[in-house]
């Protein structure tokens, strides 16, 4: 569901044994390389967790503070301009997700609740810093910049399956679902300079 | 013959005038609005004529600006939600917003 979609095991039980094996080895290499590329594992188990609205909301916030937290690092390692620049939006724009979302739970008199899936974002999001500030130059522009295009797509899909679906309250859906045409947007763009990187 | 050479005159005087009204009516300058909302530029493609103004409106809580794509010849600065900003169009345009790269849109000017 999330963001590794590596070939099913039907797919290996129907294939010679050859075949098999070096499927075997393509995926393991895709895995030990997304690994290396991602640092991250998935945001949820493989079944959906059933969220209440204040854990909803921990998410949220968590999950914006984790890619500004990756963009502030960014900003003081890249050097190179569409780097910063994504930098710089992501910073901005989650900040903005995140004021969004505090002025809401005030409102609803509501306090954001610590759940085991905020809990996994702040561990991955520990290890993924310290792969990240590991690195330097271009190493460290295709590090961050293929983070953020795996970050984006499993929130996305996170925000898109679990969050709306799952949130009760009228206004806190509409804030996610105002906030998911965002989170495209970044997906996007993060795309565009990844893809500008290895030409 | 004199009145029929009046009333030619008259016939080609009036039909003289109506083709002045009607381009006259063609060059006076309208707005258009294109609304900025779920990070697109809505419409992102507007036919305008020439000296026409387009006002652009940030109706996201995230900013944008509007920026001429090929050159970045001109640009509106940082829009924040609710603010909008005008711009006359003199030629055919494309333009970006520089902060999410991938919203675009296009000015297609289709006459004077």
């Amino acid at each position: 569901m999330y963001w590794h979609n590596f070939p099913a095991k039907q797919t290996f039980l129907a294939k010679p044994v050859k075949t098999k094996i070096m499927k075997i080895k393509k995926t393991s290499a895709a895995l030990t390389f997304s690994a290396f590329l991602l640092f991250t594992v998935p945001l949820l188990a493989q079944n959906t967790p059933a969220l209440t609205d204040p854990e909803i909301a921990s998410v949220a916030v968590t999950a914006n503070q984790v890619d500004i937290n990756y963009a502030n690092i960014a900003l003081k390692k890249s050097k190179n301009a569409s780097i910063l620049e994504f930098a710089q939006t992501m910073a901005k724009d989650h900040q903005g997700v995140i004021d969004q979302a505090v002025a809401l739970v005030k409102r609803l008199n509501v306090t954001p609740k610590d759940n085991a899936v905020s809990k996994k974002l702040n561990a991955d999001a520990e290890k993924t810093k310290q792969k990240l500030n590991s690195k330097s130059g271009k190493d460290f522009d295709k590090a961050y910049i293929g983070n953020e295009v795996a970050y984006h797509k499993a929130v996305v899909s996170t925000v898109e399956t679990v969050l709306i679906p799952q949130s009760q309250n009228a206004e806190l859906k509409g804030l996610l679902q105002q906030v998911l045409p965002v989170l495209k947007t970044h997906l996007g763009h993060a795309m565009m300079v990844e893809s500008n990187l290895s030409k | 013959m004199n009145i029929k050479r009046s009333i030619a005159g008259l016939m080609f005087l009036g039909i003289m005038l109506t083709a002045c009204n009607a381009s006259t009516e063609k060059t006076i300058p309208i707005k258009h609005v294109v609304e900025i909302k779920q990070m697109l530029f809505q419409p992102a493609e507007l036919q305008v004529h020439t000296g026409d103004t387009i006002e652009w409106i940030n109706h996201d809580f995230v900013d944008h600006d509007i920026t001429e794509e090929k050159n970045h010849e001109w640009s509106s600065g940082r829009l924040t939600n609710g603010q909008s900003w005008k711009y006359v169009i003199k030629k055919t345009t494309s333009y970006f917003c520089s902060i999410h790269v991938v919203m675009k849109g296009k000015i297609i000017i289709t006459g004077e």
